[in-house]
């Protein structure tokens, strides 16, 4: 009788895993030990029998239906050929399996499994995806098994539920619009996508597919192509995005034409994949907001999409401020202005939009009011004017006809770009002469603006003694006298505005008249 | 040539990298490396070609789904190999201890004639179906994939003298099951 130790030496013989010292030890053994050899010899035999079974090839199809099933953008056509309808359907039957899988591991913590709701899930929005007919009642009786399978929904998933040998998913396979379905390569990329089995599990998702207004976004073009992005699979993927599909206000605008066209725009679809955006999403202001005209208006134009795909844009988008704007009819109409959007278009409005100092002044009806005229949102790309936007004075000023049409004037912007102008603008005593209705009627006139516009002028801001001045009521006054002005935009003035004692004598010589 | 371990990881480990990067001809270097050897040793744990084509389809598709996650301390291939082990065990857990034979013509080996090659085929076929699933595993990684001792300690992610001690047993009844039908010497 072999021990343990003498069989496993022969064992290891087999294999060609003995040391020298060993395999000399078993030749040994098998010189004395007829048991041993005839145990050798049998095992020699399992491994020679084992030797001649060749390796065998895979079938043909098999590495297509690999490389189709991979959570990759499908290959060209002309590389798909070979499959046959069975295969697809086998195809079909892996990825149902997968999909319940996955979602029994992410959201059930115990084996129930709604598999009967998640094979009509997935065929009603696939189908609903890839051929356009929104699954009313008229289609679910078509497609057979779909009402039958809804009683599966509530008990254990068993074996016989996710095997083809199953009655409902059998008949269901046999339907002409879901064998076309399974055979189309959006199909197997939707269903590929990991995402895409997180949404189809989430409630929100599943509210949103009961609607009218979801199904028929999910039949356009625009969603279908969408979701064969990496981007919007994404977006869909998130709690935010899923959340907010479960809102009455965002699947209106899901539904619009406006967000369809956005969804078929590279930028928009970026923009939905970033945190900040769904951020944004998670918020009911920018939820309303999507609701609104306006909203939609904005997000079809090509400027806004690009600005959404700014990260400086969507850290505006990701504030309360900005989003509690939104809400807000006037910044909407800004916001569809042709003028926004261009401003949209650059890099420093973008900045500017991401500052807190923009975000604050966003937050009252004022600078709102002023964003609606074309001369504010020129101005807003000067880093002066973005710098004074942080002064509550200016943005009251904001809020008066005359400043605005102040900013109007390149005068009065080069003027807002000077150091004296900002200086000024840190000084009480000029925010208050700011928020005079004489100070402003003066900057609405174009003599005024243009002594805004010297350096005389502005250096004349520098001094104390002007800005003194200004916050004088009688010299606020005097401003509002056409000679005046026109004295502040004469050389003789602007001469004498640079010194310091000049300009002293000056403004005392000017109140004194002025009395 | 024939590829040693270390340039085989790291070519596995090169294509990782060109597929996470969004190569997705890397994706086709995996598949036609492993596409084979794993439908084999699937096929011959469950001894059915269409469930090896499953698993062979479900082991890539989870592999290239988790790929992001792939710890790259480990070698691919014992992931892999793992993966299939698993996913075929899991098919015979489903399968309820059904048995199934193989279904399609053998291919016969080249220098082999069609007769020996179908005789060896069906008798080692039906042997391995009377292991045990484990012990079927590690004579499979042995005999048909040619695997070390340590090799299949890795994939199976048991110690090599357990490795051994499974081996030994499982070649040995796989000896008697081929000794009882009176077939051993072909």
């Amino acid at each position: 009788m072999l021990n343990r130790d003498q069989i496993d030496l022969i064992h290891r013989e087999i294999d060609g895993a003995n040391t020298p010292e060993e395999r000399s030890a078993f030749r040994a053994l098998m010189e004395q030990n007829t048991e041993a050899s005839e145990l050798a010899a049998e095992l020699r035999d399992v491994a020679r029998l084992c030797d001649l079974v060749e390796e065998r090839a895979p079938p043909p199809h098999l590495r297509r239906t690999i490389l189709d099933a991979l959570p990759q953008p499908a290959l060209s056509s002309t590389e798909s050929g070979g499959m046959t309808p069975r295969d697809v359907l086998r195809w079909f039957m892996l990825h149902l399996r997968l999909g319940a899988e996955r979602m029994e591991e992410a959201i059930m913590t115990r084996k129930v499994m709604l598999i009967g709701g998640a094979v009509v899930a997935i065929v009603i929005v696939v189908a609903g995806v890839v051929t356009g007919f929104p699954p009313g009642s008229r289609e679910a009786g078509t497609i057979g098994g779909v009402e039958k399978a809804a009683r599966y929904q509530g008990r254990p998933m068993t074996e016989a539920d996710v095997t083809i040998e199953n009655p409902e998913i059998a008949t269901l396979l046999q339907n002409d619009e879901i064998r076309r379905l399974v055979q189309s390569d959006l199909f197997r990329q939707v269903m590929a996508s990991e995402a895409f089995r997180q949404a189809l599990a989430n409630d929100g998702f599943r509210q949103a597919l009961a609607t009218d207004a979801f199904r028929q976004t999910l039949a356009s073009d625009a969603f279908r192509e969408a979701l064969a992005t990496d981007a919007f699979r994404q977006a869909l993927a998130t709690d935010a995005f899923r959340q907010a599909l479960a809102t009455d206000a965002f699947r209106q605008a899901v539904a619009t034409d406006a967000f369809r066209e956005a969804l078929a725009s590279d930028a928009f679809r970026e923009a939905l994949a970033t945190d900040a955006f769904r951020e944004a999403l998670s918020s009911d202001a920018f939820r309303q907001a999507m609701s609104s005209d306006a909203f939609r208006q904005a997000l079809s134009s090509d400027a806004f999409r690009q600005a959404l795909s700014s990260d400086a844009f969507r850290q505006a988008l990701a504030g309360d401020a900005f989003r509690e704007a939104l809400a807000s009819d006037a910044f909407r109409q800004a916001l569809v202005g042709d003028a926004f959007r261009e401003a949209l278009a650059s890099d420093a409005f973008r900045e500017v939009l991401a500052t807190d100092a923009f975000r604050e002044a966003v937050a009252s009806d004022a600078f709102r009011q002023a964003l609606v005229s074309d001369a504010f949102r020129q101005a807003l790309v000067s880093d002066a004017f973005r710098q004074a936007l942080a002064i509550d004075a200016f943005r009251q000023a904001l809020s008066t006809d005359a400043f605005r049409q102040a900013l109007s004037s390149d005068a009065f912007r080069q003027a807002v770009s000077s150091d004296a102008f900002r200086q000024a603008l840190s000084i009480d005593a000029f925010r208050q002469a700011l928020s005079t209705d004489a100070f402003r009627e003066a900057l609405a006139t174009d003599a005024f603006r243009q002594a805004l516009s010297t350096d005389a002028f502005r250096q004349a801001l520098a001094t104390d003694a002007f800005r003194q001045a200004l916050s004088n009521d009688a010299f606020r006054e005097a401003l509002a006298n056409d000679a005046f002005r026109q004295l502040l935009s004469s050389d003789a003035f602007r001469s004498l505005a640079p010194s310091e004692a000049l300009s002293q004598s000056f403004m005392r010589e000017a109140e004194r008249v002025a009395q | 040539m024939i590829e040693t371990p270390v340039a085989a990881d790291e070519q596995d480990r090169a294509l990782i990298r060109r597929y996470l990067a969004g190569q997705r001809d890397a994706a086709i270097g995996l598949v036609d490396r492993y596409q084979k050897r794993l439908f084999n040793v699937a096929l011959r744990m469950l001894g059915n070609v269409e469930d090896a084509e499953d698993v062979t389809q479900t082991v890539f598709l989870n592999a290239f789904l988790k790929l992001r996650t792939y710890d790259p301390r480990y070698r691919f291939f014992s992931w892999i190999y793992r993966m299939t082990v698993n996913e075929s065990l899991n098919t015979l857990k489903r399968r309820k201890g059904t048995v199934t034979l193989e279904a399609g013509p053998p291919v016969p080996a080249p220098g082999a004639t069609a007769d020996r090659t179908t005789e060896a085929q069906d008798l080692v076929g039906r042997a391995l179906m009377r292991l045990k699933p484990d012990d079927r595993a590690v004579v499979v990684l042995k005999h048909f994939a040619s695997f070390s001792y340590e090799e299949i300690a890795e994939v199976m992610e048991i110690p090599v003298r357990t490795v051994k001690s499974r081996l030994f047993t499982a070649r040995d009844r796989l000896r008697l099951a081929l000794r009882e039908r009176g077939e051993q010497a072909c």
